[in-house]
């Protein structure tokens, strides 16, 4: 949803730094490089990277390319296994009180407690099925600028570091401010440093 | 200044181009002249928050209506506060286009893009097809941002140059004629 159908939520983002001369071989090194890696048959918690915008199961680029004009369209996949807190817990008394019957003792020590914290968050986090999302961006080569399908200030935060590892280019958001910088000239960029709030009444 | 900063400290700037925005479209009367574009309607509907002070003296006023006569809005403006989004319709050429505007960080949020030929091909299978219809799609968000990006220079324009004192005054003059509205009403 988003970037190809539907209602799309978006920020724009500027994209700082020069690509090497062979720009699209090197994107297509450090695409491939960062593709999304399935964690389904293994135990990690998370696991990000690259795939289709068409296909989120694609992440070799087989049946679409990323590339759509001067435009590179790619999203961003993050798989997650998580625990509900309510889970946990309740799969951490029973296991205390399985234990403290099995060894007859009248209270469990902390050092224990803390075992069978650890040892129950790990069975369960393996048998959790990594929920996967996924975000859109459109990178605009000829512009530098990104167009990034979430306002989820997490995931802005997530991206930024995400595709600087990816292609070592540095991104920034642009808010009104850095959007003006764009738009104007140095003499009113001067004025707009130094301008305060005003009242509208 | 790094971005942290400059987005607490310049806050305004964007809630004042989306106030401004607001009384520019209702100047006469939904239609604003872009230079270099022509006119452009430009629609304030349905969904508006309004915003004052920060930090924890920050206040919010969220107003919603289908027929928005939007006074609840406009009491807010009388109060100081300033629009921190809308959701607004930008028609130009052919093209319409609604989304919800979040001023303080540019976002834009629930973008309706027009319907084309190319962006309604739902069952395309050809990689051709499907790139023209991302390319499509794409441009248009573009446009939309053209568009956003336009009006925001005209604001700049104004708001940095010495005329910015006289754009106030009108504004304020708009601002307080909501409350001779508001008076009629009361004495009815």
């Amino acid at each position: 949803m988003g970037l190809l159908k539907g209602s799309a939520s978006f920020v724009r983002f500027s994209v700082l730094g020069e690509l090497p001369e062979n720009t699209l071989d090197f994107i297509a090194d450090r695409v491939i490089a960062f593709s999304f890696k399935d964690i389904d048959d293994t135990y990690d918690e998370y696991s990000i990277g690259w795939v289709s915008i068409l296909n989120m199961f694609d992440s070799q680029f087989q049946y679409a390319s990323y590339a759509a004009g001067d435009y590179i369209t790619l999203t961003l996949r993050i798989d997650e296994r998580k625990v509900s807190p309510a889970i946990l817990k309740k799969v951490l008394q029973k296991e205390e009180e399985r234990v403290r019957l099995e060894r007859q003792l009248p209270k469990l020590s902390r050092p224990m407690k803390v075992e069978i914290k650890e040892r129950v968050r790990v069975d369960l986090m393996r048998k959790a099925i990594p929920i996967p999302s996924i975000f859109e961006l459109c990178w605009s080569l000829s512009d530098a600028t990104l167009l990034f399908f979430s306002t989820n200030k997490k995931i802005h935060a997530v991206i930024e570091d995400y595709f600087k590892e990816s292609f070592g280019l540095l991104i920034r958001q642009q808010i009104p401010y850095t959007t003006a910088e764009h738009l104007i000239d140095e003499e009113q960029l001067a004025v707009l440093e130094r301008i305060s709030p005003d009242i509208f009444v | 200044m790094d971005l942290v900063d400059l987005i607490v400290e310049k806050r305004f700037l964007g809630q004042e181009f989306l106030t401004w925005l607001w009384w520019k479209s209702e100047e006469r009367g939904g239609s604003v002249e872009l230079p270099g574009e022509g006119d452009v309607t430009v629609v304030f509907e349905k969904h508006m928050l309004l915003e004052s002070g920060e930090g924890e003296s920050m206040e919010k006023i969220v107003c919603t209506g289908l027929q928005a006569e939007l006074q609840e809005a406009r009491t807010g403006l009388r109060m100081g506060k300033k629009l921190e989004q809308a959701r607004i319709i930008i028609g130009h050429r052919d093209y319409e286009y609604s989304f919800t505007l979040a001023a303080a960080l540019m976002e834009f949020r629930n973008v309706r893009l027009p319907k084309t030929e190319t962006t309604e091909q739902d069952k395309s299978e050809s990689p051709e097809e499907i790139e023209g219809m991302t390319l499509e799609r794409i441009y248009l968000f573009e446009e939309l941002i053209k568009l956003v990006n336009g009006l925001f220079r005209m604001f700049l324009d104004v708001r940095l140059s010495a005329a910015w004192g006289d754009e106030l005054q009108k504004i304020r003059k708009w601002v307080a004629k909501s409350t001779v509205i508001d008076h009629d009403q009361g004495e009815m």
